[in-house]
């Protein structure tokens, strides 16, 4: 599916609050050590053509990235070569990344993915991957977030909060949203592929996605 | 389409969930909603950066990482249009 949103692909998680501070005061998306410089700080240094500036946010952020890709694709090699254009396509496009308009995460994320899922589609695998995302869902069918413990929660760490956001849902709604996110699936794409009504797959993703944006809000103010 | 149903459809679209059908009335609802619509689209990219993170990284190898900047380096700076 080439979707309207990935065609268009800009900054990506402006939100009222960070919309109010300035840039080169937002704050980086993970823990970063004292005094090293920000994720918009790095944008801009990359955007001038400082490779240092790139090598620090690889560092910072191939982890995450990797794992989206792998998500999609499911093979650990072709993830590294994605990985390597996905960034190879940051350093070339990173004119187009506005800090007025969201965090430098949110815009590699949405990049990445649009990247991936294309890969995948190229690839002709989707039938593969298919297969082997029903095969992990029927074998762990909430294996899509990680486990999180409450000791991390306290932590205030960002991820085990995410993940907690989205572990709330209900184990349907996070199928259907797992689908259209990390395989690209389109709504018929998804009622065709589990046998839910087409109906009922656009209830489970409305309600499923107001439920994640509104708990991501509920983050924000508590962070 | 009011504007709880257009928020709505402003989070499917983000991860590309709309149907080709619902994605003309989204934009007809977009045009109408103006400013308060950009915006909101713009808060439900959040939702990308959301799932991402809430993926246990994966390391990727350390090669890949040196070819990556042999590349970068290797083009040096881009040279300004003639």
């Amino acid at each position: 599916m080439s979707s309207a949103a990935d065609s268009n692909v800009q900054a990506s998680s402006g939100g009222e609050v960070e919309a109010e501070i300035p840039p080169q005061k937002m704050a980086s998306s993970v823990p970063i050590e004292l005094g090293a410089p920000s994720d918009v700080d790095l944008m801009l240094r990359i955007q001038a053509e400082d490779a240092d500036a790139l090598s620090q946010l690889y560092d910072r952020y191939d982890g995450i990235l990797k794992a989206l890709i792998l998500r999609i694709i499911h093979n650990d090699t072709e993830a590294d070569d994605l990985l390597q254009e996905v960034f190879l396509e940051i350093w070339n496009q990173a004119k187009n990344f506005s800090p007025q308009k969201g965090k430098p995460l949110g815009w590699m994320v949405t990049l990445t993915r649009r990247r991936a899922i294309d890969a995948l589609r190229k690839k002709q695998a989707y039938n593969r991957a298919e297969e082997r995302l029903q095969a992990e869902t029927e074998q762990q069918p909430l294996a899509w977030v990680e486990n999180v413990t409450d000791k991390e929660i306290r932590a205030g760490d960002t991820r085990a909060l995410m993940a907690k956001v989205i572990n709330s849902l209900p184990e349907a709604q996070q199928q259907v949203i797992e689908l259209a996110f990390f395989q690209g699936m389109s709504q018929r794409e998804i009622a065709f592929h589990t046998n839910i009504p087409l109906g009922t797959v656009k209830t489970r993703l409305e309600l499923g996605l107001k439920k994640i944006y509104d708990g991501l809000k509920e983050l924000k103010d508590e962070l | 389409m009011n504007f709880e149903e257009f928020q709505n459809s402003a989070r499917l679209y983000v991860i590309g969930a709309l149907e080709p059908e619902e994605l003309q009335d989204f934009e007809g609802a977009r045009k109408q909603y103006g400013t308060a619509a950009e915006d909101f689209i713009q808060q439900c990219y959040a939702l990308h950066e959301a799932f991402a993170l809430s993926l246990k990284p994966a390391k990727a190898s350390e090669a890949i990482k040196n070819r990556l900047m042999a590349m970068v380096r290797e083009r040096g700076p881009k040279q300004p249009p003639a």
